[in-house]
């Protein structure tokens, strides 16, 4: 036993400080607030570990930039590539070009067309899309019910990029739930895409509001559409507490939002626990070691009730 | 559409033979905007008889729907502030690319002076500097964004006139240089929070308000002063005006200052409307800004078009917007009628000068 631990010591020293590693990161967008937490924790948990050196670059969301930022990784001969990808549909030509190279790459946070069929020496970190929208949305649903709408519920719909993989799954979760007998009474007045912005979302539901049109809960795929929403209905006198708002992330701006008693409910993505997922899954196969070719970080839900667990995080 | 652009194609300016004002064009092609959409209400099935502009539903006092005509120029009031600089900017000859950009570096930068320190109880969780940047008067937020605008400002229109590198990539420079700014700022952390007096300025109709009152002050500027007229005279023959004494360098970087100046501006105002400053704020401002100017009938080769025009412009703007999400016309082919109204507003505008040319 004494020798096996001594061994297994050796060897993690070897692996620290003997060779030093080099990942590359290519992240889509440095302007996401979303993006920016998990880019923060890749930064600082490889910095916390000797011999490892991480360079972030940021796609622009631009998806022929993201595979020349990996082909030069590759030209640069890093041990490690982590991709945050522009566009979930084009990252079969990036597995290929690393593969081909035989250098280890990790999709991280948004799910890669070809996770199925990724090559041995990658891997996807984030969290399962699916149960985001579904917690937000059914949470919605239950708060109706509670509330008495239960004969009939209208609601308005806020939908992130259309060209994004997570706000295509979030409103699909969204129908999903308003699909089952349970959530059935809920209808949809309308639904159009604010591309995840804050101010893009209260100029849209102040459209939504001067149709007149009753509502009674607003779905927003993410928190920063729920707050812009939320804004434009407080400055058109609509009291906060006949509407029910959910949204999906747990931004810092949200969960004080709830606390001041205007967001129902969102759904904490660990952000930066798949940043720091990512960079251990990018490190375990630069060393050649097994690693799941899935990584799932749990999603939580947030209400009122349990808010305090989590004004810390993110 | 095709109708509407035959409308508005009727009625070319020539001012030799009626003094017709090229505005009333854009008024004229406003209303029948409108009117596509309240006939479009009617018709579509699923709209029950929705009226886009009156009152069907007795929710307020007046015949309109007074919530639809907030929207039609809320929407569009802050990018209208930035448009007032570019149409100076456009007027005097240049172009500017680089306000979208400044939008997104002021808004983080006024923000980090505007921070409160206690947000329900907690401290604020954004906070960028230390306790001496909490709770400052509002106006030092407004004055360090009026500055930093003023010092871009200054920049663009100095290697503009000093180094006669063309506007456009002074200005695409600086917009590159000004995205990565507002990123370099707090490494892309959102900056949140600010304090009751700093909201204020954005709140409720705040932004139509200051979007109304600059364009009467620079209406009165380009119309009424030396500053006005130098501007014109610039934009349609430099040349001339340098030899009848105009200080062609000096001027371009008054107009450049003032047009980043009122980016920074608009950035305050969004930032507060917000309550937030992100780093990818203001992205295809400076597009829409030019666009509306255009549509407003502000000619790209300079020398031609009003701040009058441009705020019919930006209402265009705001009523196709509104128009979109009031008949629920899907997002792609919201973008696609948008594209083909600014390329319709130019090929109008270049067929107009072509007759006024033709004319004279």
């Amino acid at each position: 036993m004494k020798k096996l631990l001594l061994t297994a010591g050796l060897a993690t020293l070897m692996g620290t400080t003997a060779m030093a590693e080099t990942i590359g990161a290519s992240i889509a967008r440095f302007d996401d607030n979303f993006l920016t937490v998990m880019r923060n924790g890749m930064v600082e948990y490889a910095a916390g570990i000797d011999g490892v050196d991480l360079q972030v670059e940021d796609a622009t969301d631009d998806v022929a930039k993201q595979l020349d930022q990996i082909n030069n990784f590759i030209a640069s001969g890093v041990d490690a590539i982590i991709v945050n990808a522009v566009d979930t549909s084009a990252t079969e030509a990036m597995s290929q070009a690393a593969a081909a190279a035989g250098v280890p790459l990790v999709y991280v946070n948004r799910e890669p067309i070809n996770v199925d069929t990724l090559p041995d020496n990658q891997a996807f970190v984030a969290s399962n899309e699916i149960e985001s929208g579904t917690l937000a949305a059914f949470e919605a649903c239950k708060l109706a019910r509670a509330a008495g709408l239960a004969g009939g519920a209208n609601a308005y719909l806020l939908m992130g990029q259309l060209s994004n993989q997570a706000a295509v799954q979030r409103t699909k979760d969204v129908d999903d739930v308003i699909g089952m007998d349970m959530c059935n009474f809920i209808n949809i007045n309308d639904r159009q895409t604010a591309e995840w912005s804050r101010d893009k979302a209260q100029d849209l539901m102040t459209n939504w509001m001067s149709a007149g049109e009753d509502f009674d809960i607003v779905f927003a795929n993410n928190d920063e559409m729920a707050i812009g929403a939320i804004q434009a209905m407080k400055s058109n006198g609509v009291s906060m507490e006949d509407v029910i708002v959910v949204g999906v992330d747990a931004t810092q701006d949200a969960l004080l939002a709830m606390q001041a008693g205007d967001l129902d409910a969102t759904v904490f993505q660990d952000a930066f626990g798949q940043g720091e997922g990512s960079v251990d899954a990018a490190l375990a196969l630069a060393r050649g070691e097994e690693v799941d070719q899935k990584v799932y970080i749990p999603f939580q839900l947030v209400t009122p009730a349990n808010i305090d667990g989590f004004l810390s995080k993110n | 559409m095709a109708d509407q652009a035959h409308g508005v194609g009727g009625l070319t300016y020539d001012k030799s033979k009626r003094g017709w004002p090229n505005e009333a064009n854009i008024f004229i092609a406003l209303i029948i905007i409108i009117a596509i959409f309240e006939i479009l209400g009617q018709v579509l099935p699923y709209m029950n008889g929705q009226s886009f502009l009156f009152d069907t539903q007795e929710r307020f006092d007046s015949i309109f729907n007074e919530a639809r005509l907030r929207i039609i120029i809320l929407q569009v009031a802050i990018i209208g502030i930035i448009s007032l600089g570019v149409t100076q900017v456009i007027i005097s000859g240049g172009i500017d690319l680089s306000s979208g950009p400044l939008v997104g570096a002021a808004a983080m930068i006024v923000m980090s002076f505007a921070q409160t320190e206690l947000v329900n109880g907690n401290p604020n969780p954004k906070a960028v500097f230390g306790d001496w940047a909490f709770d400052l008067p509002v106006l030092v937020p407004v004055i360090v964004g009026l500055c930093f605008g003023a010092f871009i400002g200054a920049i663009n229109g100095s290697l503009i006139a000093f180094t006669r590198i063309p506007p456009f990539i002074a200005t695409l420079g600086m917009f590159l240089i000004c995205r990565g700014i507002a990123q370099w700022w707090t490494k892309g952390q959102p900056v949140s929070f600010p304090t009751e007096s700093f909201a204020w300025l954005g709140a409720g109709m705040m932004p139509v308000v200051w979007f109304l009152l600059l364009a009467v002050l620079c209406h009165v500027i380009l119309k009424y002063t030396v500053y006005g007229k130098h501007t014109y005279a610039i934009g349609s023959n430099e040349d001339a005006a340098r030899m009848s004494g105009i200080n062609v360098k000096r001027h371009k970087v008054m107009v450049y200052m003032i047009a980043s100046m009122l980016a920074a501006f608009a950035a305050i105002i969004l930032s507060s409307k917000n309550l937030t400053a992100q780093t990818g704020m203001g992205q295809f401002y400076e597009l829409f800004a030019i666009a509306m100017a255009v549509i407003g009938g502000v000619s790209l080769t300079g020398g031609r078009g009003s701040i009058i025009g441009t705020v019919l412009g930006a209402m265009v703007f705001g009523a196709i917007q509104s128009g979109f999400t009031y008949i629920k016309l899907d997002a792609f082919y919201q973008l696609m009628a948008m594209g083909t109204i600014i390329i319709s507003a130019v090929v109008l505008d270049q067929w107009r000068q072509q007759r006024a040319a033709a004319a004279a």
